[in-house]
């Protein structure tokens, strides 16, 4: 027992004790429990963080599908407007062109028979002058003056008689 | 020359003795002798309460730990968005380190924050106690003393001159130390099972009676043994390695007594001595780190022993 290597010492050991338990209190009470609270805090907040990324990874990719449907459906509404205004167009033409057509027949078909009833209305002048003119002639040939009703009855008669040939 | 000096002042002083290895070597590992306390204090319960060297160098390293430990973690924690910055990295290394590879895989994720910062401060305490003795800093005092302070032979630097520096090479120190965790297993088990429960636990039971008779004893033995074999491996390592390289650098004293001559001890200090003591201080560097770590570990082990008792 004379080496000090091996040499019982209690004081030594009580103040290990004492001194390891001071110093284990003092730590955990300002490092060890704040640090690992701390430290578990922080797991927390990743992992938050890592999901909240996450959802807000899906959110995008969901808006943009949406978008991207929106833009499809659009593309597809301004397709068939256009189309639709194009056929629109031409209907519209195709009328306008059938309307004129009309109204150009009608307007021919009107002036035809103005033409017509001026041209009829023309030739009965003329035979009602020839009939005049050849009374005038036949009464100055004949040298008398027929009577009013003879007259009549003559232009009457004469006038059957030039239109019965002609039906 | 520095070296010189000393070896030649050593043959004027010491020419009649000669140059005794086992006594310098001891009186640099031991404890320093209660006879001569830093601070003599009186005895209670005819037990010596004098503060010696390595009281001394536990409350330095104690100090010192507790100083830095929480100023980086209260540094830490003030900031409003808590990012680890420079030393907080390492300490949060260990901190991560001993919850989940030590603690966590052996007192399960139920008791972790209980018993994590226990081991975690016989990890850092017994790292840095280890640690300390690699540094000669009471041999850089002796020198800084010896050249420029010259004080009185009464002083505190003198006094603070004489033992090992390394605490936990002191099995008195480490003896504590395992006491400590020899509580810290009955509190656990205890905690989990009840008091009575852990006591029972010790053994499996339903067994035959003859086999309680040869089990108890071996159990109860086996529970002195696992703190006695702790209070060993740390003390025994920390002491083998500084007794190691003082034997190499008593090299250069011997050979100078052998062949009385100065030249002759510089020469085995500078070919064989200096380059044997850096190697093997290499390696103590690990020795302290590993013995830090398997007392933390074995601690560990053993608390979670007692919380998980499949018998």
């Amino acid at each position: 027992m004379d080496n000090p290597l091996v040499q019982p010492d209690p004081g030594l050991f009580i103040w290990t004790i004492v001194t390891f338990l001071v110093l284990l209190t003092l730590l955990a009470k300002f490092a060890w429990r704040p640090l690992l609270q701390a430290l578990e805090n922080r797991q927390a907040l990743i992992r938050k963080s890592l999901d909240d990324a996450q959802q807000a990874k899906q959110e995008l990719e969901r808006l943009q599908q949406e978008s991207a449907q929106i833009i499809k459906a659009a593309r597809v509404e301004a397709e068939t407007i256009v189309t639709k205004s194009r056929a629109d167009g031409e209907r519209l033409r195709e009328e306008m062109k059938q309307k004129a057509r009309s109204d150009a027949d009608a307007i021919v078909r009107n002036a035809e028979r103005q033409i017509q009833l001026e041209t009829a209305r023309a030739l009965q002048q003329i035979r009602r002058e020839a009939v005049d003119l050849s009374v005038m002639i036949a009464s100055k040939i004949i040298g008398r003056n027929l009577s009013k009703e003879d007259n009549e009855s003559l232009i009457e008669e004469a006038l059957r008689q030039i239109e019965t040939p002609r039906h | 020359m520095l070296v010189q000096e000393a070896v030649q002042e050593h043959l004027a002083t010491d020419a009649a003795e000669k140059f005794n290895a086992g006594k310098v070597i001891i009186e640099h590992v031991s404890n320093s002798g209660l006879d001569h306390p830093l601070l003599r204090l009186p005895h209670v319960l005819g037990i010596d309460f004098s503060v010696t060297k390595h009281v001394l160098m536990l409350w330095l390293v104690s100090i010192a730990v507790f100083v830095v430990v929480t100023w980086t973690v209260r540094r830490y924690l003030k900031q409003d968005r808590p990012l680890p910055t420079g030393f907080m990295n390492a300490l949060e290394a260990v901190v991560e380190f001993v919850r989940d590879a030590i603690v966590q895989p052996n007192v399960g994720r139920k008791w972790v924050n209980t018993w994590t910062p226990l081991v975690l401060t016989l990890f850092v305490f017994i790292l840095c106690a280890n640690g300390i003795g690699l540094i000669p800093v009471f041999e850089t005092l002796g020198l800084l003393d010896h050249w420029v302070l010259h004080t009185a032979e009464d002083s505190f630097v003198k006094h603070v001159m004489h033992g090992g520096t390394t605490a936990t090479a002191n099995f008195n120190v480490t003896a504590a130390l395992a006491t400590i965790t020899f509580g810290a297993i009955i509190v656990a088990g205890s905690r989990a099972h009840g008091f009575i429960q852990h006591w029972k636990n010790l053994v499996p039971h339903g067994l035959a009676w003859a086999l309680y008779i040869i089990l108890i004893p071996i159990e109860v033995m086996g529970m002195f043994v696992r703190p006695f074999a702790l209070t060993m491996r740390l003390a025994a390592n920390m002491t083998g390695g500084h007794i190691a390289i003082l034997a190499i650098l008593s090299f250069v004293f011997l050979f100078t007594d052998i062949f009385g001559r100065a030249a002759a001890g510089i020469g085995v200090g500078v070919a064989v001595s200096v380059p044997l003591a850096v190697g093997i201080s290499a390696l103590e560097i690990i020795v302290v780190l590993v013995q830090a770590y398997v007392f933390a570990l074995l601690s560990a082990v053993f608390i979670g022993m007692a919380i998980h008792a499949h018998h």
